[in-house]
Order: structure tokens, then C-alpha cells, then sequence
């Protein structure tokens, strides 16, 4: 069983426009300026609501900065929402950043075993699975050597093996699918398609409308932290790209 | 509170690879690996055993494991603390990808640490046995008692300062200070019977490290438990400071998020 459900969810951030405080400054602050520290209000998410069941495949649209990765977090479980309520049936994955968070001191080995276990993994069933991850790196010898050594797209294929090794019920994405060289990528774009199909519920982010048009069933389109549509992927998609080309043009 | 016990031990696989490797790291790379990190309390103990135990008019037999100790002791505070005050924002990258329980990030930080602790105390242990002679099992049975103690309140450090430090981001700096002055006044390179003596003994009742102190000083040096004010002392301040810690982490579980 899997189903997301949102019921008026928002989301506000308190943002000090200062740098950040030091509690000398906090401290002289309060006794002689009686403690001003102006802080701005982001509304990153305005009474979201929605529903996804089983079987269904959502892909969200909308600009930068319109809460597409702050809705997906927020539905991970990492923000709290403000107000509303968030309903999750089903042992969430997800795939954020999956670059960032590996210890550079620690070598390749060592990095697959502790991300493993962060995404649910223990010593048994990882047992199984790290030839596999390594295999799929093809990164050989260089999976001895600390990670702080890697280059960038070694980084990528480490990264991206480990985080798709996951067998997901909900599974959240954000933009992952630019890995590594051309070869690589090939790969990569087969065993995203294996896991997703695997997962028995789909949430992701793209600005890749062709990739989001054959995959996702529905379409979730954000702007400004509100939905603006919601609906049949491909009408959600036409709506979007038409409001995008009227943008353009009258600029 | 079960609900978030439960998922501390979900993902213990996570955190215990963590504090491994922190661990590895630390004895890695170096030839003497974990004597290396010994190296710092035996050069500690050998200067003060020089330079005090003639200036104080101690003796070795009894000076020497008793700098040791509290040296142990000291570590284990300062480094919980100071390193605790960067325990969230070292784990940012987790922080926003896993909604993993926040209490395990000070937990990390202080099981490093016990460990060092561990390994210290075997060092006290083995100076005593040394200059002192065998004094039964008993106390060091009693060491390895008061081990959950001295990590329950290692954690709260933790967890506090690393709160702190997410909002003021000055706190490992004042609470270097805050600590170098504490260290002059606990008796740590000086016998508490000096103080005692010379009527500061109140400066040794109020101090919130002497209890952790005797802890480890009253059974390696003198071979026996410690009377039960100490061990109530030392189980109070722990369980305070735990129950604040908890309460401050129960408020701020997620926010944290938000400050870093």
C-alpha cells in the first residue's frame, strides 16, 4: 500500500537577513538596541493539496524558485509543515542531492556501507548488494582510495550506484539524471527507469519535459508555492509550455 | 519518546558506521595509530608530573595517575563540547536528505569520544597498577559502571552546544574560553586537597566536573568505590543535564533544519 496525501499543507520559512548571529552581538544587541534582527517571511509552500495513490507516476513543473524541491522535501519528511497535514502510507526513498554527504576521508567502500545503511540497508542485505553497486560504478581499484581523491564524474557514478540501489514503495526524485560521461549516462537513464518502475509510487522534479511526459501519468504544476494545475500530465505539460512561450514573447 | 527510540535504532547501522569511521580516521595515517592519540595524555601527565609534582611537593606515586585521570576526564568534556557545537552543521548534507532523528548526530560526537575515554582510562588504569600495585577488580569495575554516566551526559553537551551553535555561531569560541577558565579552577593538574586546605573548599563542592572526576580518581587511587554522594552527584548532573537535553532537542527536533 502507498498513498501521499496533502490537505492544505504550508510551508514558512523565517529567514534573517543579517548574516548569520553571534551571541556577543545577540547579547549587546538586547541590552543597548533593544535586539533588532529583521527577519523576512518566505512563504515556500501556500495550502498545497493532492492526493497520489498506488500505481501513479506524478512529475512537477514550474520555474526555479517555484517550491518544486521544498515540496518534495517537505513530502520526505525533512521540513514539518507549518500548518495542514501530511499523510504518508508506505516507507519513503529518496533521491536529493545525492551528491552531496559523503565522508571525503572515508574510501569508496566505506562510503557505499554507510549510505546503504542511511537508506535503510543493514550489514545482511547490504551483503548482497554491494558487488553490485561497485560493479556498477566501474570504478575498480579507485573504490580503495579515499573519495576526497575522486573527480567529479567518479563522484557521480559512485553516487548515483548507491542511491539507486534501492528497492522504494514512494519514491521521490529530484533532478538526478545528469550522471557522469555519455557511456555513463546511457546506463544511468536504464537502471533510473528499473528502479521507478519498481517504486510503487513516483513524485518527481524535472525541468526535462520530454523525460516527464512519457514517464509521469499526472502533472503537478507549482508557481510561487501554490498549485496551479493539476491534472493529466500531458494537459498539464501543453499548459505549462503555453504560459512559458506567452512569457517569453511578451518579454 | 518510543516512536523516536524506535528510530534511533532503525538507523543505528548509519550511525555506528559513522562513528567507525571516525574513529578510523583519527588512527589512520599515522604510524603509532591508536598510541597516537594516547600520546597527548602521557605528554600531559609526564610535563605536569615534571614541572607540579615538585612545585606542589607531591608524590609521583600518587600525582602522576591522578593527572592522568582527570586529564581523561577533562578530554572528554572539552571534546564532547567543543566538537558537539559543530555535531549538526557537520551533518548538514544528512540533515537535508534523510529525515533521520536529530539525536543521533550528538550521539556520534560522543561515542567518538567515550571511546577515546575507554582507551585513556585503560592507560590511568595500567599507570596505577604501576605505581600503586593491584588493588582486586572491584574498581575497575566500578570505571566501566560509571562508563553510561559520563556518555549520557557527554551527549547532553553535545546536543546542547550543537543546539546553540546552530543559532550563535560564536558558541565553540566562547565555550573554549568558558572551558580554559574552568580548567584552572578544577582540580585537575592540582590535588582538590589543596584548595580544600587553604578554605576554597567550596570552589571544589560547587564545580560540576569534580564528581565526574572522582569518579575515576577515588577507585584507581585509592581502591575503592566511590562513597555514594559522589555517584549520586555524578548520576544527578548526568540526568539533568540528559532531561534538559532531550527537552531542548524535543523543541527543536524541526528546526533545526532551518538554522543550518
Amino acid at each position: 500500500m502507498a498513498l501521499v496525501v496533502l490537505d492544505q499543507v504550508s510551508l514558512t520559512f523565517k529567514v534573517r537577513q543579517n548574516k548569520v548571529l553571534t551571541l556577543k552581538e545577540f547579547l549587546v544587541g538586547q541590552m543597548f538596541r533593544k535586539g533588532n534582527y529583521p527577519q523576512m517571511e518566505v512563504k515556500a509552500l501556500k495550502e498545497v493539496s493532492f492526493e497520489v495513490a498506488k500505481g501513479e507516476r506524478l512529475g512537477i513543473l514550474g520555474h526555479n524558485g517555484a517550491g518544486k524541491s521544498t515540496l518534495l522535501k517537505m513530502l520526505a519528511g525533512i521540513y514539518r509543515p507549518s500548518s495542514g497535514k501530511r499523510e504518508v502510507i508506505g516507507k519513503i526513498s529518496s533521491l536529493f542531492d545525492i551528491h552531496l554527504g559523503f565522508e571525503p576521508e572515508a574510501n569508496g567502500w566505506e562510503n557505499i556501507a554507510y549510505r546503504s545503511y542511511l537508506q535503510g540497508e543493514t550489514p545482511s542485505t547490504l551483503k548482497e548488494k554491494v558487488q553490485a553497486i561497485a560493479d556498477f560504478t566501474e570504478l575498480g581499484d579507485f573504490l580503495n582510495m579515499p573519495v576526497r581523491y575522486y573527480s567529479a564524474g567518479m563522484m557521480v557514478r559512485l553516487a548515483f550506484a548507491i542511491a539507486t540501489s534501492i528497492d522504494p514503495e514512494i519514491l521521490l526524485i529530484d533532478e538526478v539524471l545528469s550522471a557522469g560521461d555519455l557511456a555513463f549516462q546511457q546506463k544511468a537513464i536504464k537502471r533510473m527507469r528499473e528502479m521507478m518502475d519498481r517504486a510503487q509510487l513516483v513524485i518527481m522534479v524535472s525541468h526535462d519535459l520530454i523525460s516527464i511526459r512519457n514517464f509521469c501519468t499526472r502533472g503537478l504544476w507549482m508557481d510561487h508555492g501554490s498549485v496551479k494545475q493539476i491534472g493529466p500530465i500531458n494537459e498539464v505539460v501543453l499548459a505549462y509550455q503555453e504560459s512559458v512561450r506567452s512569457q517569453t514573447k511578451a518579454a | 519518546m518510543k516512536a523516536y527510540l524506535s528510530q534511533i535504532w532503525v538507523c543505528r547501522w548509519f550511525w555506528f558506521s559513522l562513528v567507525r569511521m571516525d574513529l578510523r580516521a583519527r588512527y589512520r595515517g599515522s604510524v603509532l595509530g591508536m598510541g597516537w592519540s594516547l600520546l597527548n595524555p602521557i605528554a600531559m601527565t609526564v610535563i605536569f608530573c615534571t614541572v607540579f609534582a615538585t612545585l606542589l611537593n607531591q608524590d609521583i606515586h600518587f600525582y602522576a595517575p591522578y593527572v592522568m585521570a582527570g586529564i581523561a576526564v577533562w578530554n572528554f568534556f572539552l571534546h564532547s563540547t567543543l566538537e558537539g557545537c559543530q555535531c549538526f552543521l557537520r551533518a548538514e548534507s544528512y540533515i537535508r536528505q534523510y529525515p533521520a532523528p536529530m539525536a543521533i548526530y550528538p550521539l556520534r560526537n560522543t561515542l567518538s569520544h567515550g571511546f577515546h575515554l575507554v582507551l585513556a582510562s585503560f592507560l590511568v588504569i595500567a599507570l596505577s597498577l604501576a605505581l600503586r600495585g593491584w588493588t582486586g577488580i572491584l574498581p575497575i569495575f566500578s570505571l566501566l559502571v560509571s562508563l553510561p554516566i559520563f556518555l549520557v551526559a557527554g551527549w547532553a553537551v553535545s546536543v546542547l552546544f550543537g543546539l546553540a551553535n546552530i543559532h550563535f555561531r560564536d558558541t565553540r569560541h566562547l565555550a573554549e574560553i568558558g572551558f580554559q577558565i574552568l580548567f584552572y579552577l578544577s582540580p585537575i593538574m592540582y590535588p582538590s586537597s589543596l584548595l580544600i586546605d587553604r578554605g576554597l573548599g567550596w570552589m571544589v563542592h560547587i564545580n560540576p566536573v569534580v564528581p565526574f572526576l572522582d569518579l575515576i580518581r577515588i577507585p584507581m587511587l585509592e581502591g575503592k568505590i566511590a562513597d555514594p554522594l559522589t555517584w549520586g552527584l555524578a548520576m544527578g548532573i548526568s540526568m539533568l543535564l540528559g532531561l534538559v537535553g532531550c527537552l531542548a532537542l524535543r523543541a527543536k527536533e524541526d528546526k533545526v533544519i532551518l538554522h543550518l
